[in-house]
């Protein structure tokens, strides 16, 4: 179908968050976005593609707002995920064998704590109550020494140019890295000064998490729209 | 067959920017500024209706954009609309696509574009009609055939001009799917004709994965035959009086033709190929990835029985469409394949890669490797 992961994850955050998601509005998505796992564990961009942090990302993000992560095979995917963190840059890979770059400190990274919960919530012991499951003073090394522009902003790695693409995914992924859980369970590890820790992202939706229980509340108070056109 | 930019800030001679050397179309850098503006504004006029361009303009006006600018979706869609108001040859689309191709290898739109115009293109095939545009002559398949593979070629070129380049892969699966319909025939051709080429670009995961792609889809393609045969042995065994015509044999010949797949074969001669690759260009992880997975595949070889029972077993929550790509336990559960030379020639050839090689990369990957068949495969 001409219909990509990007537009399910984004109809997915928008629909859930201003309280219009339906069954019937993602019929069928969750199963569509879980045939393109793949061998590697990650997810592509058709069924049969080589997996991606992108489509990974957005495709986990999706299920896990649609309640379906368990269709995916959740230790293929942590498995390929984790190692997609470069041993010695400390920053993440898009996919196998390509070079570091600095916004899949967000798409990839961001994968563990979603992982995290969904493993969680099978109940399983070896998990952490601490660290995420990748080594979040590493990718905080490379965001804040090798992903700075001097005149501010932030990139894909030293060389390249800055943008606002990039600068997003930087910070947005040294947020992830910062913090682990959240309320009672908040560990925050942070690397350098304790003016580097940057305020907590939500790892769905990458805004404040605060954001997200805000518009929830608001739109909850509305009742979903119907299709009807009568009324 | 080929575009380029020249750089050149200046113009120093009063002359033409354009420069056609041995069917390579370059053009001068300094002109770049006015030119694309230029037709830039002129088409965004028309589309406002504030200036109206004919057809020739039109296809004129597109090209010179896209060939500098693939990624400019609206000139695309203007060709889209004169192609299905009739003015425009699909085909002709296919190579300027191509062209694009040569300086932009990954440009999203072009990639797009072109499979819209490849489905319009099977559309026309199906028609029972088909002497239009004098671009015909030949039967359908064969039509077909040809077109397939010069998205081959193309996909082939696009993915040599950058690595792992995924739109490239992407849009060569794609066609596979829809346009040569993963018969078996144009699989194995497939393998053989991408074993240089992996040869040739040893870190390019994408290429390797497409093997992968090929390996799995001969595999789930045999279980499908097995199981239509099956059914038509059955059917044969209740209606031995039925007569079957011309079609009916003809499907279960060509179902066993097919079957003639030696898919342990296939799956042998990719670990060969993983093995002098690996030993040939010690530290290339794709290598090490890709004989992982052949590996796993080699030992859930469809070719026996098994796999079709097995296919059933545990209440998994996965669908069977991921039928390649099985937990850990699923794997354990299964029978053991027939040929078990596979595991010991595998410690055997990692224990040398060990004891031998110098790359610090390679005995890691190694290491691992080992570490992965004594889990997986070790009782």
């Amino acid at each position: 179908a001409p219909f990509s992961r990007r537009s399910a994850y984004c109809a997915a955050s928008v629909a859930s968050l201003t309280n219009i998601l339906t069954p019937t509005l993602f019929a069928g998505t969750a199963e569509w976005i879980a045939r393109c796992q793949n061998w590697e564990g990650g997810i592509g961009g058709v069924p049969g593609m080589e997996a991606h942090g992108g489509y990974t990302f957005c495709g986990v993000a999706a299920l896990v707002i649609l309640k379906q992560e368990h269709l995916l095979n959740l230790r293929n995917l942590l498995h390929w995920v984790t190692g997609r963190q470069m041993r010695f840059e400390g920053g993440f890979q898009g996919r196998c064998n390509k070079l570091v770059d600095g916004c899949y400190s967000f798409w990839q990274a961001g994968l563990l704590p979603l992982l995290h919960r969904a493993l969680h919530a099978r109940g399983d012991p070896a998990l952490s109550m601490a660290h995420w499951m990748f080594d979040q003073l590493a990718l905080q090394e490379y965001i804040l020494l090798c992903c700075q522009c001097p005149a501010g902003g932030l990139l894909d790695k030293p060389g390249k140019s800055r943008d606002f693409y990039h600068t997003c995914y930087c910070l947005s992924g040294l947020a992830i890295a910062q913090h682990f859980g959240s309320g009672d369970l908040h560990n925050e590890v942070v690397l350098g000064i304790p003016e580097n820790c940057l305020q907590a992202t939500h790892p769905v939706y990458n805004i404040a998490p605060e954001k997200v229980a805000r518009a929830v509340m608001h739109f909850l108070q509305y009742p979903v729209p119907s299709l009807d056109p009568a009324s | 067959d080929e575009i380029g930019l020249i750089p050149c800030p200046e113009a120093r001679y009063n002359r033409s920017p354009i420069v056609l050397v041995e069917n390579k179309l370059g053009v001068e850098s300094w002109c770049v500024k006015f030119l694309l503006p230029y037709v830039h504004n002129k088409l965004l006029l028309y589309r406002q209706r504030k200036q109206w361009l004919n057809k020739d303009e039109l296809i004129d006006i597109t090209c010179t954009l896209l060939l500098l600018n693939p990624d400019f979706t609206t000139a695309w869609n203007v060709r889209k609309e004169l192609i299905l108001s009739g003015t425009l040859n699909p085909l002709k689309d296919l190579h300027l696509g191509k062209l694009a191709l040569t300086k932009f290898p990954k440009s999203p739109e072009t990639w797009i574009h072109r499979r819209w115009v490849l489905q319009q293109l099977i559309q026309e095939n199906s028609l029972p009609s088909l002497a239009t545009k004098g671009n015909l002559g030949a039967a359908p398949v064969e039509r077909i055939h040809r077109l397939v593979q010069e998205e081959m070629n193309v996909c082939s070129e696009a993915a040599g001009r950058y690595p792992s380049n995924y739109n490239a892969w992407s849009h060569r699966i794609w066609v596979l799917q829809h346009l040569a319909k993963l018969t078996v025939k144009v699989l194995l051709d497939e393998l053989s004709s991408t074993k240089y080429w992996v040869s040739m670009h040893v870190s390019d995961h994408s290429g390797f994965h497409y093997r992968q792609f090929l390996l799995n889809s001969l595999i789930r393609r045999t279980v499908t035959d097995n199981n239509i045969l099956v059914q038509n042995q059955l059917v044969n065994e209740q209606n031995p009086s039925l007569q079957k015509g011309e079609e009916g044999a003809g499907t279960e010949a060509a179902c066993a033709e097919e079957q003639s797949v030696d898919l342990p074969h296939c799956l042998d001669e990719e670990m060969e190929l993983c093995t002098e690759l690996i030993d040939s260009y010690p530290g290339h992880e794709t290598l090490w990835c890709h004989s992982d997975e052949t590996l796993n595949n080699f030992h859930h070889s469809p070719a026996t029985s098994h796999v079709a029972q097995a296919m059933d077993v545990d209440g998994l929550n996965e669908s069977s469409s991921k039928q390649g790509y099985t937990q850990e336990t699923k794997r354990l559960k299964r029978a053991p394949v027939q040929d078990s030379l596979g595991p010991e020639m595998e410690y055997r050839f990692v224990d040398k890669v060990l004891s031998t090689c110098r790359d610090v990369d390679q005995a890691r990957f190694a290491t691992a490797y080992r570490k992965w068949l004594v889990t997986f495969l070790g009782q």
